[in-house]
C-alpha cells in the first residue's frame, strides 16, 4: 500500500467514524434536552404539575399502582447509629429557603420535612388527629377550636415550643412586610380581626388567645370543614430566634439559611447552599429518639438518579422521573414504593374570560366557540384515556373520571358514570347537536354552517408532550373536529400560564388547553372552580355551582357525611356541566434501597417517618 | 499601556449601559414573571398580586429599570425572588465554584493541549500526529454533554473514582485541609471532562501554527547558523507559534467563568451556568440581568486581558 493511499484510506475510515459519531450524538441529543426541559418545570411549580418528564416506556409491560405498597417491605430490624443519604432529584438547586413560613420550593419542603414539623398530625384522610405534637378540640358553640401542646415537645436549642411562639407564626405571616406566599387559607381568613391585623388597625389580632404556654384557642366567624383538612396553619416560629428581626428580613436571615431550627427528629448540622445538607439526630425528639444518628440531604441529577438509587449513593429520593420507571422496575437492591398522587390532568374549556374589575369569571358561553356542552361532551367521547395512560405512561397514569381524585377516597365518588371512549355516541351527539359536514372537507362545521377550528393550547416539556397533543387531535378529527394547535406548536410554561390566564389577560385564540392539578389536603374546589377564582381558567360559573361549593364549606359540612354528600353531587354536576373534563389520574413511584426500614409515603406516614426511618446494615 | 487600558474602558462604559438596557427589556418581554411557578390552587391569587405589587413587578419596564439602575449605583443589585436573598450574595455563592472549575478546566485544557500541540507540529504526518489529529477531530465531533455523562456514568458510578454531583462533600467545615480536597476532587471530573474537549481547539492551532512556521526563512536562517533542534523549537518556533493561543486565553477564561452550562447540570455543579439558565426559567429577572451584565463586562475584560497578555509575549504588537 502506497503511502497516499494509506492517507485516503485513513481519511475515509476518519469519516465513517465522524459520520458516526453524529448519528449517534443526534438520537441521545434529543433524549438529554427534552429530559431536561422537563425537570425545569417539576422544580418550578410545585403544586401544579403538567406534562413532565414522562414518557412511554419500550417494553409492552403495563404497571398498576395497585400492585405497589407505600411502605418499605421492612425486611429486619434497624441498627444503632445508622447513616441514610436522601437524594433531592433536581437539576437545579435547592432555594435554601429553610423555613416553613417563608419556603416556596418543594426541595426546601423536602428538607424541612427532616427537622420541622407541624404541630398538627394528620390522618391518610387529610383529617387533623392527635398524633401530632398537639391535641385539638372543637367547641362549635363558640366556633373555636383549642389545642394543646404535648409535654416535652423543644426546640432544638432546647427552649420548649410554646403557644406564643404559634401566635407568633399567625403574626409574623400576616405582617404587611411578609414576603412569602401563605396566610390566605381559611385558618387565617377566619380569625376573628383578620381584616384589623392586616390592615393594621390592630396590634394584635383578636382571635387568637393564648390560655397558657401549651394551650391556644382561635376563635373564627365561623367554622368550617376546610379547617380541619390543612386549612390551619400548624408551623410554629420560635419567637426568642426570631422577635428581634424585622419581618422583612427574615426569610434572608442566617436563621433560616445557615443555622435553621426546628423541632422535628433532626438537627441542621451544616448547609451547603444549593447542594446538600447534613442533619444529625436530635436526642429530646418528643416522639422519642430517632432511629437514624445521622442523615444527609443531597440534590441529584435526574439523568444520573437512577444510577444513584442503583449504587447506593442514596438509600430514598423525593421523586423519581417517572419515564425511567419502566427501565429500571427491575433495579437490583431497590424497593419501589408507590400511591395515588393528589393530582389529575384535565382537558378544559373555554367559556368565558376574566373581568378584572369585578375580580370574578365572566362566563358567556353563548360568545364562545366551546360553549356548547354537546360539544364538550363530545369531545370527551372522543378520546382514549385508558389507551392514553398504557400506551404513554405504561398503566402508571389511567382513565380520570371525576374532579376529586381518588387520593382522596372519602370524597372521590366511583359511581359516577363518566362519558368514556366511544367515538360512535360522539359522532351521534354531534349530528344531533347539529354539527354537520356542510362543506364536505371532512370536518362538521357548527349549526350555523360556519367552519369550526378549535385552537388547543398543550404545554412542551417531555417526550410525550408532542405525540399526546397529537393523540388528541387524531382522536378528535376521526368525529371530524378540527383541532389545531395554538401557533401550530407546544407553548413553554410561563407563555401558556399567562395566556390560559394566570394574570387575568385571557388569549382569545384559546379554545381548549390541556392542564394539570395537584389537590390540597382540603378538598374544596372553590380556588379552581369559583366564579372569583382567577385560577378558574374555563371562566365558567353558575348558580348551582356556587351553591354546592358554598355548601361544602358551610357549618353543616363539618359532618363529613353531608360533606361527602355535596361532593358528590358536585362531580356529578361537574360531568354534567363539564367546564373541564379529567383526562388522567396519575400516581407517585419512589425506589427505596432494601436496607431502608420504617419508610411510610402516604400521609399519615409523615407523621413518624423521620423519626422512625433505620436502615439494616 | 495605561492610557489604553483606560481609553479601552472609556469606550465600553456606554457598551455596558446599552447592553443592561436591552436585556432587560427583552427579560419584561418574557411571557410569566417570577410567581408564575407558584400557581397552585392553595394559594390565592390575592396573595400573588400583592407580592407583585411588593416587589414592584407590576409597575412599568422603565420605572423598574430606574429602581434597579438606581441600586446598582449604590451597590445593591436588588433581590432574587426565588431564592429571596441579595442577588450579590447569591451570585457570591456561585462564583467561587465556577472560579475553581474554569481555573482547573484552563489548567488541563493547556496541560494537554500545548504538548499535544508541540508534538503534533513538529513530528507532523507522522503516525503519532495522525494519532492526536485524530484525537481533535473526535474531540470536535462529540457534544461535550454526552461526554460528560458517559464520563460520570464510567468514572463515577461504575469506577467509583469521583463523586458524582455537587462541588463539596456534604457536611465539611469550610476552611479545613479536608474540605479543600474534597472541593478539589469534585472539580476534576467535570474539568477534565470539559479540558478533553475543549483543548482540541488548541491543539489544532498550535500545530498548524508550527507547521506553518518551521518553513519561514528565518527558521531556515536559525538551522544555517548551526541551532540545536531543541533551541530551534523551543526558541524560534514555540515562541512565534503561541501567538493566537496567547492571544485567545483571555477569552477562553471568560468563556469558562460565563458558565458551562451543559457540564454543571450533568455534575449537578452549583455554578454561574446553572444559575442563569434557571434564572431564565423561572423569570428570576434580577438575578438574570446581573449575570448577564457580569458576562458583558467579563467578555470586555477578557478581549482586554488578550490584548495586553498578547503585547506581553510579542514584541512586534505595541498598544499605544
Amino acid at each position: 500500500m502506497s503511502k497516499s493511499l494509506l492517507g485516503k484510506f485513513l481519511f475515509v475510515l476518519m469519516l465513517a467514524f465522524v459520520l458516526l459519531i453524529a448519528a449517534c450524538s443526534d438520537g441521545s441529543d434529543d433524549d438529554s434536552s427534552s429530559d431536561e426541559e422537563g425537570n425545569e418545570e417539576s422544580s418550578e411549580n410545585e403544586g401544579e404539575d403538567e406534562e413532565e418528564e414522562e414518557a412511554s416506556g419500550e417494553g409492552d409491560q403495563l404497571y398498576s399502582i395497585e400492585d405497589f405498597s407505600p411502605t418499605t417491605a421492612n425486611s429486619g430490624e434497624p441498627i444503632e447509629g445508622g447513616e441514610l443519604t436522601y437524594g433531592l432529584v433536581t437539576d437545579t438547586a435547592f432555594e435554601g429557603t429553610l423555613n416553613w413560613a417563608f419556603y416556596s420550593g418543594t426541595y426546601d419542603a423536602e428538607i424541612l420535612n427532616w427537622f420541622d414539623e407541624s404541630l398538627l398530625g394528620y390522618s391518610n384522610e387529610y383529617r387533623i388527629n392527635d398524633e401530632g405534637a398537639a391535641t385539638y378540640e372543637v367547641d362549635e358553640e363558640n366556633s373555636s377550636i383549642t389545642f394543646t401542646i404535648k409535654d416535652g415537645v423543644k426546640w432544638h436549642d432546647g427552649e420548649p415550643v410554646t403557644a406564643e411562639d404559634w401566635a407568633f407564626a399567625y403574626e409574623t405571616i400576616l405582617h404587611p412586610d411578609y414576603d412569602g406566599v401563605r396566610g390566605t387559607s381559611a385558618g387565617f381568613t377566619r380569625l376573628l380581626g383578620y381584616e384589623e391585623y392586616v390592615s393594621g388597625e390592630a396590634d394584635e389580632i383578636e382571635g387568637i388567645e393564648i390560655v397558657d404556654d401549651q394551650t391556644i384557642t382561635f376563635h373564627y366567624d365561623r367554622l368550617t370543614p376546610s379547617l380541619l383538612t390543612g386549612g390551619i396553619w400548624g408551623y410554629p416560629l420560635a419567637k426568642h430566634i426570631f422577635e428581634d428581626i424585622p419581618v422583612a428580613e427574615m426569610s434572608s436571615s442566617p436563621e433560616v439559611r445557615e443555622e435553621p431550627i426546628g423541632f422535628g427528629p433532626f438537627k441542621v448540622e451544616s448547609v451547603t447552599p444549593g447542594e446538600s445538607v447534613t442533619l444529625s439526630k436530635f436526642e429530646d425528639y418528643w416522639r422519642g429518639e430517632p432511629n437514624l444518628d445521622k442523615v444527609t440531604i443531597k440534590t441529584i441529577n435526574p439523568s444520573t438518579a437512577a444510577n444513584a438509587v442503583e449504587t447506593g449513593e442514596v438509600d430514598l429520593v423525593d421523586s423519581f422521573p417517572a419515564d425511567q420507571y419502566a427501565d429500571n422496575a427491575d433495579l437490583e437492591g431497590v424497593d419501589w414504593l408507590g400511591m395515588i398522587d393528589q393530582a389529575y390532568t384535565y382537558i378544559g374549556f373555554k367559556l368565558g374570560d376574566w373581568d378584572a374589575e369585578a375580580g370574578k369569571v365572566n362566563y358567556k358561553p353563548e360568545e364562545m366557540k366551546m360553549g356548547d356542552v354537546d360539544l364538550r361532551r363530545a369531545m370527551w367521547y372522543a378520546v382514549d384515556n385508558s389507551e392514553v395512560g398504557e400506551q404513554f405512561y405504561d398503566g402508571l397514569r389511567w382513565n380520570g373520571t371525576t374532579l376529586i381524585p381518588p387520593s382522596h377516597p372519602e370524597y372521590h365518588d366511583d359511581s359516577i358514570e363518566t362519558p368514556t371512549f366511544d367515538p360512535d355516541k360522539a359522532n351521534q351527539i354531534l349530528d344531533d347537536a347539529g354539527y354537520e359536514d356542510v362543506d364536505g372537507d371532512g370536518f362538521r362545521e357548527d349549526p350555523d354552517g360556519e367552519e369550526l377550528v378549535i385552537n388547543f393550547a398543550t404545554m412542551s416539556g417531555g417526550d410525550v408532550a408532542q405525540p399526546l397533543a397529537n393523540y388528541y387531535m387524531q382522536s378528535w378529527e376521526r368525529v371530524g373536529l378540527n383541532v389545531e394547535l395554538v401557533d401550530g406548536r407546544l407553548l413553554e410554561f410561563n407563555s401558556f400560564y399567562d395566556r390560559v390566564g394566570q394574570r387575568g389577560e385571557d388569549d382569545p385564540e384559546i379554545d381548549i388547553y390541556q392542564g394539570a392539578w395537584s389537590v390540597g389536603y382540603d378538598v374544596d374546589p372553590t380556588g379552581l372552580y369559583g366564579k372569583e377564582a382567577l385560577f378558574n381558567f374555563p371562566r365558567y360559573e353558575s348558580e348551582k355551582n356556587d351553591e354546592l361549593l358554598a355548601e361544602g364549606v358551610s357549618e353543616e359540612a363539618f359532618d363529613t357525611e353531608y360533606r361527602k354528600e355535596v361532593y358528590s353531587e358536585w362531580q356529578e354536576f361537574m360531568v354534567e356541566e363539564i367546564p373541564v373534563f379529567p383526562t388522567l389520574y396519575r400516581s407517585i413511584v419512589v425506589p427505596a434501597n432494601e436496607r431502608v426500614v420504617n419508610w411510610d409515603i402516604t400521609v399519615e406516614g409523615t407523621n413518624t417517618r423521620y423519626s422512625e426511618v433505620g436502615v439494616t446494615e | 499601556m495605561w492610557k489604553f487600558i483606560v481609553r479601552r474602558l472609556l469606550i465600553t462604559t456606554p457598551q455596558i449601559v446599552l447592553l443592561s438596557a436591552i436585556v432587560f427589556i427583552l427579560a419584561q418581554l418574557m411571557p410569566g414573571d417570577a410567581l408564575t411557578g407558584l400557581i397552585d390552587p392553595t394559594v390565592k391569587q390575592e396573595r400573588l398580586e400583592e407580592l407583585r405589587v411588593q416587589l414592584g413587578l407590576d409597575n412599568p419596564w422603565y420605572i423598574q429599570y430606574r429602581d434597579w439602575v438606581a441600586g446598582i449605583v449604590q451597590g445593591d443589585f436588588g433581590r432574587s425572588f426565588i431564592y429571596k436573598m441579595d442577588v450579590t450574595e447569591l451570585i457570591g455563592q456561585r462564583i467561587v465554584n465556577t472560579i475553581w472549575l474554569s481555573v482547573v478546566s484552563v489548567f488541563f485544557i493547556y496541560a494537554i493541549g500545548l504538548p499535544l500541540g508541540i508534538i503534533s507540529g513538529r513530528y507532523n504526518d507522522r503516525l503519532i500526529d495522525q494519532l492526536i489529529t485524530g484525537y481533535t477531530y473526535i474531540g470536535f465531533a462529540t457534544p461535550i454533554f454526552i461526554f460528560g455523562l458517559i464520563a460520570v456514568w464510567i468514572f463515577g458510578f461504575v469506577l467509583g473514582w469521583f463523586p458524582t454531583g455537587g462541588s463539596v462533600a456534604p457536611g465539611l467545615d469550610p476552611g479545613t485541609l479536608e474540605y479543600y480536597l474534597s472541593k478539589i476532587h469534585h472539580v476534576l471530573l467535570p474539568a477534565l471532562s470539559i479540558a478533553l474537549i475543549g483543548t482540541v481547539g488548541t491543539v489544532q492551532y498550535l500545530r498548524s501554527e508550527i507547521v506553518d512556521t518551521k518553513q519561514r526563512d528565518f527558521i531556515i536562517t536559525a538551522r544555517a547558523k548551526g541551532a540545536s533542534e531543541s533551541r530551534v523549537y523551543n526558541r524560534h518556533i514555540f515562541r512565534n507559534s503561541i501567538l493566537p493561543i496567547a492571544a485567545f486565553f483571555g477569552y477562553e477564561i471568560v468563556n469558562l467563568i460565563n458558565g458551562t452550562v451543559l457540564i454543571e447540570q450533568i455534575f449537578s455543579y452549583p455554578g454561574m451556568g446553572n444559575l442563569f439558565l434557571e434564572s431564565i426559567v423561572r423569570r428570576d429577572t434580577t438575578v438574570a440581568i446581573t449575570l448577564v451584565l457580569i458576562s458583558g463586562i467579563g467578555a470586555i475584560l477578557g478581549a482586554l486581558l488578550s490584548d495586553i497578555i498578547l503585547s506581553m509575549v510579542d514584541p512586534r504588537i505595541r498598544i499605544k
